[in-house]
Formats: C-alpha cells, structure tokens, sequence
C-alpha cells in the first residue's frame, strides 16, 4: 500500500529562477526502506522537507496515507512521520538528553511511568545514559546525531526519513543504528534513508532513487510499482 | 539614485527621530509616505514591508490593545457597564504605536538597500572604533539567525507530534519556558564560536587595519544630509514650540 505519493511536484526557492526539484513523481510504501541518494546540492534534503510539510510544493501534489499532505498540520504528520534532520542541532531543543527523548511523549500525554521506560530503553540503546543529565548542544556531534535519532524513535511513529543518519557515527554505533532500523522495518515501518553511505545503503535500502540536478535520475528497484516516470 | 550608505544612515535616524516625536496618527502617516517615497527612489519594493512586518504583528496588535484600554480620555466608544473600555482618544494612541513601530521598521529597510560590508566601512569612516562597527554588524546579522532558529525550534516541536494551535495556553506557555534557557544558551554557544573563528582569522591582531575601499561622499550626499538634517530639526523645533 502507497504511504507517500509525490505526483509531478517541483519547487522552487523564493527568488530563484531555476527549480530546486522539478517533475518528481516517487511512491513510497509503508513497509518500505528506501534510499535517496545524489551529488550535493541535488535537492534531497528539500524533497524530504517537501514530505513533511516544512516547505510546500510550487507545483503537483503530495499524498500521505491518501490524502493530500496539506490537510495535515504540521503536528499531524510529526506523528505520522519521524523525521531526522541533517544537522541535528536544529532538533535539539530541551535543557537535557533525558527531557529531549521524552519531550514528544511527556506533551502528547503519555503516562509518566512509560515515558521514563521508553526514555531508560533509547537512552541504554543509543549509549547516552551517561549523558542523561548533559546539555543536549554540548554533546559531541556523533552523540547528537544518536540524541536526534532517539528523541524521534520514542515517538513510535509509522514511517521515518532520516538526512543523512549516519555522519559522525563510528562503524559500531553505525551498526547498532542499522540494527535498530531493520528491527523497526520488521514490524512493518518504513523510512527514507538520505545518505552518502554507500555500504549502509546497500546493506538496508529494498530500493535506491538516484538524484542529478533536481530530478530523479533513476531507481534502483526491487519493487516494480515503486517508481514511476514523469 | 546612488548615495552614500552614510547618508542613508542620516536618513533613517531624521525618520525614526520624527516618527518618535510625532504623536498623532495623521503626522506619523505623512512620515510614513515620506519614507515609502524614498523606499522606492532607492528601488526598494514597497510590498516587500508587509514581510518584515508580519513578525510584529501580535507585538502591535496587543499594544493597540493596551493603548486603547490604558489612553482614556474623549468620547466613550466601547464600555463595560460604566467602566470606559475604549476611547477615541484610546484609539488615537493606539493607532500612533502601530504607525511609529511601521514607520522605524520601513525607514531601517533602507539600510538594506547597501551591503553590511558598506554599513561598517561607512561607521568606520565616521571614525566609529572598528570593534564596535563589527559588533553592530555582526548583531544585526544575528537577529535573522535568532529568528530562524526560533522557527526551527518550533517546526521540530510540532515535528514530533505537538500540535501548538490546539495545545491549552497554560501548555504552550510551560513549553515556550522550558525552551527559553535552551535557547539562549545555543545563540551564546553560537556567539562563542563565531568570536574564536573570528580571532582564528587574525581579528585585532594588529592594532590599524587597512582599507581596500574608501566611500566618497559625492555633492548629491551633502545636500540629501543637510536638507534632511534640517528638515528634521525644524520640524522637531516646531513640534516642541
């Protein structure tokens, strides 16, 4: 079943003559682990602000769970999807680690006593109960990459996209992330991965977009439905 | 119209000086004309204001508010029993705020209209200690950076599933205080960094700094600043008078 649908969407920057993504058209699955990769300044991280609603397309539309994106507020697709930014101090926000994986949670009205367990297991999984206590912009950026990845899989949510994940990991926290996100493939959640790790890609993506220049070049598919031509 | 970033400078300080000693609604609209008539001799696009004003919007609207309820005198307009809720003379001052707030927000965009590198050649050419010019310049680059990291902020809030329109007040209030010190302290941390590159690259090592560009005032500058400097000076005179 198609998750996400993009059909024939461009945009373009303000002030910019020339699009940043034109003619996109992607269907993403929900038990589906995808991978989009390109060249810098193709419009990967834009295409990925595009499904979450932080930038609005110029042109065409997007569909989530068959409707159009833009009947979902911001606060509704943040539960729906999981997304992890690039940098991750732009989602670090709270006064300590802890509160940071808990915020979601605590705010969406949680019982007290599961939000300390879900805080106690992804703080035990990403190795960061050392740093419960620590300021989240102190950390180093390998620790706020994890921070970032853990405050958005306490929030349970049912697809993922994740902007480059794996930079300032070492191969072994790279290899617990991968554990982690096959896991929650297995109980049937998808993700977009955007990264420059081929091997990582290799080792999780079912499918692999390719992207030049604002476009999709190509995609390397398992599934045959999963990417169509504009 | 090519002048001076110095005399765009005087410009804006003759407006904003107007703008504050003004304190009715028909003056500061004329003040306001003069300023979109000289926003675009410097071909500024006057409907880009709306833009930079829409972040004060609740800023004027609630002291419109505070103004019409606090300003009593005149006619009763709006009243609770017979308590005067809102006045015409409320109003008046009220509607004075909103104007005296758009008309130094409208006169500042025309230090746009130059580069930041020209904003603190032109300070320094006015003998302003160079530490100094770069610290004003270096703080009017940061409001914009302070602003999209409250954006982002908030964005990542609701990214993880809080809708903020429809949390109770008391909530929103509980959240936006958690997130006040957190925030500080990333601007500081910012803020530190910036001043550590800024040393890297050899800031102050040398006690005179030289200039690959001069600004040259021209005889069109001396005339927009005498007659602006005058005209201003007048009008306060008059208005106190």
């Amino acid at each position: 079943m198609t998750y996400l649908e993009l059909r024939q969407v461009a945009f373009y920057y303000p002030r910019k003559m020339k699009p940043a993504l034109t003619g996109i058209n992607l269907k993403f699955e929900k038990e589906e682990i995808t991978a989009i990769t390109g060249p810098n300044g193709c419009g990967k991280t834009t295409l990925t602000k595009l499904m979450i609603g932080v930038l609005r397309a110029t042109e065409g539309e997007i569909y989530l769970a068959g409707s159009p994106l833009t009947n979902y507020s911001l606060g509704e697709i943040g539960r729906r999807i999981g997304y992890v930014f690039q940098k991750p101090d732009l989602q670090l926000f709270c006064s300590t680690v802890a509160e940071e994986v808990g915020f979601g949670l605590n705010n969406r009205g949680y019982d007290p006593e599961t939000v300390k367990e879900k805080i106690k297991f992804y703080l035990d999984y990403f190795e960061l109960t050392g740093y419960q206590n620590a300021f989240p912009l102190n950390l180093s950026q390998g620790e706020k990459e994890r921070l970032a990845i853990a405050a958005v899989l306490a929030n349970e949510p049912e697809f993922l996209i994740l902007d480059e994940p794996t930079i300032g990991l070492d191969a072994f926290r790279k290899k617990l992330l991968e554990n982690y996100l096959k896991k929650i493939a297995r109980l049937g959640r998808g993700m977009i991965l955007i990264s420059h790790d081929e091997s990582f890609v290799n080792r999780l993506a079912e499918r692999v977009v390719i992207m030049a220049d604002g476009r999709i070049q190509g995609c390397n598919e398992r599934k045959e439905s999963a990417c169509y031509e504009a | 119209m090519k002048l001076d970033p110095r005399t765009k400078m005087v410009m804006v300080i003759c407006l904003s000086c107007l703008a504050l000693i003004y304190s009715t609604p028909g003056r500061l609209l004329l003040v306001l004309a003069a300023t979109i008539v000289l926003l675009l001799i410097f071909r500024f696009d006057p409907s880009t204001v709306w833009g930079y004003l829409k972040p004060f919007l609740s800023l004027m609207l609630m002291l419109f508010i505070i103004q019409c309820i606090f300003s009593p005198g005149g006619k009763v307009l709006l009243s609770i029993g017979p308590v005067p809720l809102i006045t015409y003379n409320g109003l008046l001052v009220g509607s004075s705020i909103i104007l005296r707030i758009i008309v130094v927000i409208a006169a500042a965009l025309l230090l746009t209209t130059f580069s930041s590198r020209d904003f603190v050649l032109g300070l320094v050419q006015w003998k302003v200690p160079y530490e100094l010019a770069f610290m004003v310049f270096i703080a009017l680059r940061f409001l914009p950076v302070f602003r999209e990291e409250m954006i982002n902020v908030i964005t990542a809030i609701q990214l993880r599933g809080i809708e903020l329109k429809k949390v109770p007040w008391g909530q929103k209030l509980t959240i936006y205080r958690q997130l006040f010190f957190p925030l500080i302290y990333g601007m500081m941390q910012k803020a530190q960094q910036l001043a550590m590159a800024m040393e890297n690259r050899g800031f102050r090592a040398y006690p005179q700094r030289t200039y690959l560009r001069r600004l040259n005032f021209i005889l069109a500058d001396y005339v927009v600043m005498l007659l602006s400097s005058a005209a201003t000076l007048m009008l306060i005179f008059l208005q106190i008078t």
